[in-house]
């Protein structure tokens, strides 16, 4: 384990819980309750510290996206961070009809497992290695994830064998070897090239207007605004010795970024890629210094914005949650006259 | 791909397979289109079958989030033109 994962595991955020008001039924209300969230966490996670502080007979559920990582949902809704972090809990008047219910602990553990299971299916085709775990690893990961106990979840994560995007980039840069041909080569058929798939989930905004300051940004006040995006990044052996933060976000979104706009891979400019795409029919004179669709303005991994020069097998390797997704948060700035419908 | 007009969102045809003792559906394939949800297969599928607690996952597997856009399970996990759903009244698959 490195020392950036042992970072995302002990990071964590000060929260300041306030009660709806619609379910104040003291004078003066309830004081809000401090309490400090693992960013790998989930927020009914904290129900069980919560409800002794405001009352013991209101029935549980929460009201929110409960399956989304704590750390993501900071990411994603608090772009200026404040600290600690206000939140408004619900106890009651739960929309499930847009939501799963969430029924305590019970639930979070089936979700992460679910996407467990789903980030397995992504990188190895099949949920085998899940579905076969033994009772006692899957009652320790969890207890693991549960606790921000990182050693255990990686002595049993590792019987997962999920681990298929080896830092070759670095070794390549080190050794200059052919080193990873022996590594790879028994699974595979021989001179084939091996594709790997790395689970994301993506959550996208997108602003139209410049801004320098992050206090100036729009805010997300509806999840709405956000597209959610689960699509695999797909990298093949062959695409070179380095593979960036910032090619990988834009291979996930075609959309935005057409292929032709990044083929000189590692090239480190992301600013003056394309000179001329099909789709784009904006004169470059009017959308003011670029032609491009769209231009990335940050994202945010796990509580930093990280150079989009990173190798991205960084940070899969440091970044990513425990269920193997890795979150990103990613803002694009898309000029009015490119905006898409 | 800039300008996909409304009329153009792609559909992904689901098909969706009774599990264990689950009513079976008289239609069981459906389009639906990319943009949606899976909350809304899993709403369908409840608002079919009257039943408030369901189980569903995509290729016997997994249950997916209910915000993950139908398109993108197509795009990861269906095959053969279509979206694999299994759906059961108790839990199928852990």
């Amino acid at each position: 384990m490195s020392e950036a994962q042992k970072y995302v595991w002990k990071g964590s955020i000060p929260l300041q819980i306030h009660l709806h008001e619609s379910e104040v039924t003291t004078l003066p209300p309830p004081p809000p309750a401090l309490v400090l969230a693992p960013r790998i966490g989930y927020l009914p996670l904290l129900i069980s510290l919560l409800k002794p502080h405001f009352s013991t007979t209101l029935p549980p559920g929460v009201d929110t996206i409960w399956y989304i990582p704590t750390g993501v949902l900071f990411d994603l809704l608090c772009m200026e961070p404040e600290r600690p972090w206000n939140l408004t809990v619900h106890f009651r008047g739960y929309p499930s009809n847009l939501l799963l219910p969430c029924e305590g602990e019970d639930s979070v553990k089936w979700s992460f497992i679910n996407s467990l299971k789903e980030a397995a299916y992504v990188i190895t085709g099949n949920c085998k290695n899940i579905m076969n775990m033994s009772q006692t690893d899957q009652v320790d990961l969890w207890g693991s994830v549960l606790n921000g106990n990182l050693e255990s979840y990686s002595r049993v994560s590792s019987k997962l064998k999920l681990e298929t995007f080896e830092d070759e980039y670095t070794e390549n840069i080190d050794s200059a070897s052919t080193k990873s041909q022996q590594s790879t080569g028994d699974a595979e058929a021989a001179g084939q090239v091996k594709t790997s798939r790395i689970p994301v989930r993506l959550y996208l905004w997108t602003v139209n207007d410049n801004f320098d300051d992050f206090e100036d940004a729009p805010v997300i006040d509806n999840w709405d605004k956000v597209s959610y995006i689960n699509r695999p990044v797909e990298i093949h052996k062959e695409d070179g010795k380095y593979f960036s933060l910032s090619n990988a976000v834009k291979r996930l979104l075609p959309e935005y970024f057409p292929e032709s706009s990044f083929a000189n891979e590692g090239d480190a400019n992301i600013n003056q890629s394309a000179e001329e795409e099909g789709e784009n029919s904006c004169d470059p004179e009017s959308s003011g210094h670029t032609v491009e669709i769209a231009e990335i303005k940050c994202v945010r991994i796990q509580g930093i914005e990280p150079s989009l020069e990173i190798p991205f097998s960084w940070v899969v390797n440091n970044l990513m949650n425990p269920e193997y997704f890795l979150h990103m948060c990613v803002c694009l700035k898309v000029s009015e006259a490119n905006a898409m419908q | 791909m800039a300008a996909e007009s409304p009329t153009s969102v792609r559909k992904v045809v689901v098909h969706l397979r009774a599990t264990g003792d689950a009513p079976i559906l008289k239609q069981s394939k459906f389009k639906i289109a990319g943009t949606d949800k899976f909350a809304k297969v899993i709403e369908f599928l409840r608002r079919q079958l009257h039943r408030e607690t369901l189980f569903v996952y995509v290729n016997s597997a997994f249950s997916p989030n209910p915000d993950e856009l139908v398109v993108d399970l197509y795009n990861n996990f269906g095959f053969d033109g279509k979206l694999v759903v299994n759906y059961a009244c108790s839990m199928a698959w852990g």
